[in-house]
């Protein structure tokens, strides 16, 4: 009883991370119908920046979130008005390779300047935990949850409140109307592309807590982030929260599993990757728009 | 994917693309045959390991280039195929002819048992699906001692003085993949897939049943992936899931089909053989910095010729087409 509460505390946590992750990814891909292999990149170069601030100025991983984010917008936004721009209405391929090279860039530019050597970013709290009812739970990741929550609840408001947060709304529902409407379509387009990447760095600050920074880190969240993705729903705040949880939990629970059948010793540890496809798998069968998602094509 | 219409206004008329390219590709790959006559190990393995590419990028262009269903688990076919000769080495059959038999086998079924569900889903989703086949795949393989596991094992060796056997096993898995593929292209069975991409309704009301041409499409693109696998494995010695499931090959086929033609005869061998030498050069010259002008290379190739090379060979309207095309699908 005392292991199952601490896996379901341990897979909230994770999950919380991974909706923020995943947040950003579901928008460019809702929004703009463009797979986005660089978020991974970019949630990288966020996990760096909150590393090299760290390391040189001692500022607090917490208080380079709003860094993160400021920085990596700019650097998506200006991809997005400069280069995706230019075939955003392509089929899915083109986008994707492009994404790809991308991506292969970035990863590449991070080696070069911070060589393949991990890092980590280790505060004066980075230990510490508290122990509530015989569950540990370490103050970083407990803190990475409620930062998890907050970016996603604010999200929420400014995509339904704001202005531009309409505009966006708008042209993933009905490009022909929006642009109708007055909405200046390759603007907006840069603006999701920049919030998706604003928020893979805020994930990267997030995650660059818990675990190690090398550049070839964004990769195993990029797929994470596709199948909580497609778990909770493409475009959807309240889904991607969901979906993360969701997948959180399956996974602490699943890599607990240990059976031996004959000579051959199976570990869940060993299998995360089998795991997150027999998820996806299943939901795709069962459920293909989501836990959130609304019947769209 | 791209309407017919549109590909006939270019100039890419036809369910094969470019005839004329089609000439150069056969014309390259017989050029080709003399590689080992050099008697240079290293441009063999740089060729052969073109080749192989080659072949796989076939294998991708058959389902995501013909039929529009964009797969990017090609490599689980690929590693399948180069752990059925690791088998058949470890059970002391030392035989080409068998383990691409073998390959093909299993990599058929293996298709058709995961295509039923998969083939299913469509565009991203499908594209995803496939994504996760790979990874898990390589998990499991990971986990099973019977293949090694993580650790790996090593696969047989014919003697130093006949290494080019593989060189040219390896030619004609290739070689068969470019025919195979000219020869479904112009059967019902191409205009079936093509008709699957162009509008998978519109092809029902034909009478053409989507999913079992999805499933034969996918099961060829399987063997033949699977057949690169095959002869890969013996030809390089040693086999663990790092190297039958890397990243390379599962993504370097989908950029060569695409840089050198989606839906053409000629594209995928074109795209390998410029891709691959160009990435063996940079590899050379700029060891540090390689991936990074690779990425740079297919960013620009996006932006630049979306089309992919094949395009160039059949343009018509010169460089005003090209510069329309440009701009084609701009936000």
């Amino acid at each position: 009883m005392q292991l199952l509460a601490q896996d379901l505390v341990n897979g909230i946590l994770a999950g919380g991370i991974l909706a923020v992750v995943a947040l950003g990814f579901s928008l460019v891909w809702g929004i703009m119908n463009i797979i986005n292999l660089a978020h991974g990149a970019f949630l990288m170069l966020g996990a760096y920046l909150t590393y090299q601030l760290f390391a040189s100025f001692h500022v607090d991983p917490f208080l380079s979130l709003p860094i993160s984010f400021v920085v990596l917008f700019a650097l998506g936004y200006l991809i997005q008005r400069f280069l995706i721009n230019w075939v955003a209405r392509a089929p899915i391929l083109t986008t994707f390779l492009l994404t790809f090279g991308l991506s292969l860039l970035m990863v590449n530019i991070a080696l070069l300047i911070w060589t393949g050597d991990q890092r980590g970013v280790t505060t004066a709290y980075s230990g510490a935990n508290f122990t509530l009812a015989g569950v540990t739970v370490p103050w970083t990741k407990l803190f990475t949850l409620v930062a998890a929550l907050a970016i996603t609840g604010v999200m929420h408001v400014w995509l339904t409140r704001s202005k531009t947060g309409r505009a966006i709304r708008a042209t993933s529902m009905d490009i022909g109307a929006a642009q109708l409407s007055g909405v200046r379509v390759a603007r907006i387009y840069a603006i999701v592309y920049g919030l998706g990447a604003g928020l893979a760095g805020v994930a990267g600050t997030l995650i660059s807590l818990s675990y190690a920074v090398n550049p070839g880190m964004g990769d195993p969240f990029l797929i994470k982030a596709f199948v909580v993705c497609v778990l909770g729903g493409l475009g959807s705040v309240q889904g991607a929260l969901i979906g993360g949880l969701v997948y959180g939990i399956v996974e602490a629970f699943a890599t607990q599993l240990d059976i031996t059948i004959g000579t051959q010793h199976i570990s869940g540890s060993g299998l995360q990757d089998a795991i997150a496809l027999g998820v996806l798998l299943i939901v795709l069968i069962v459920r293909p728009t989501g836990i959130m998602g609304k019947a769209t094509a | 994917m791209i309407p017919g219409a549109v590909l006939r206004r270019i100039g890419l008329g036809g369910i094969t693309g470019s005839p004329i390219a089609f000439v150069v590709a056969l014309a390259l790959m017989g050029l080709l045959l003399a590689v080992p006559l050099g008697h240079s190990g290293y441009l063999e393995i740089v060729f052969r390991n073109i080749l192989m590419y080659a072949t796989m990028a076939y294998g991708w262009n058959l389902i995501g280039g013909y039929t529009g269903y964009v797969s990017f688990g090609q490599v689980a076919f690929f590693g399948a195929g180069a752990y059925c000769s690791a088998l058949l080495s470890a059970h002391g059959v030392d035989n080409l002819f068998a383990d691409v038999a073998l390959a093909c086998v299993v990599n058929a079924l293996f298709a058709v048992l995961v295509g039923l569900p998969v083939l299913r889903l469509k565009g991203h989703y499908f594209a995803i699906a496939t994504l996760g086949i790979g990874l898990a795949l390589a998990d499991i393989v990971a986990n099973l001692d019977v293949l090694g596991a993580s650790g790996g094992l090593a696969v047989h060796h014919v003697d130093e003085a006949h290494f080019y056997v593989y060189y040219y096993a390896m030619w004609l898995v290739a070689l068969g993949a470019i025919l195979a593929t000219y020869f479904i292209a112009r059967s019902k069975l191409g205009f079936a897939f093509v008709a699957i991409r162009e509008n998978e309704e519109a092809a029902a009301v034909l009478g053409i049943d989507a999913t079992r041409y999805k499933i034969t499409a996918w099961a060829i693109s399987a063997m033949m992936a699977g057949s690169a696998g095959a002869v890969f494995a013996p030809a390089n010695g040693f086999l663990d899931p790092s190297i039958a499931f890397s990243v390379d090959s599962n993504v370097f086929p989908i950029v060569m089909a695409i840089l050198g033609g989606v839906g053409t005869v000629a594209g995928p061998f074109i795209g390998a053989l410029i891709l691959a030498g160009a990435n063996e050069l940079l590899q050379r010259y700029f060891i540090k910095v390689h991936t990074l002008f690779f990425g740079a290379m297919i960013v620009l190739v996006v932006l630049i010729l979306p089309r992919g090379l094949v395009w160039l060979f059949g343009l018509r309207g010169g460089a005003r087409t090209w510069l329309k095309s440009l701009t084609a699908f701009r936000a």
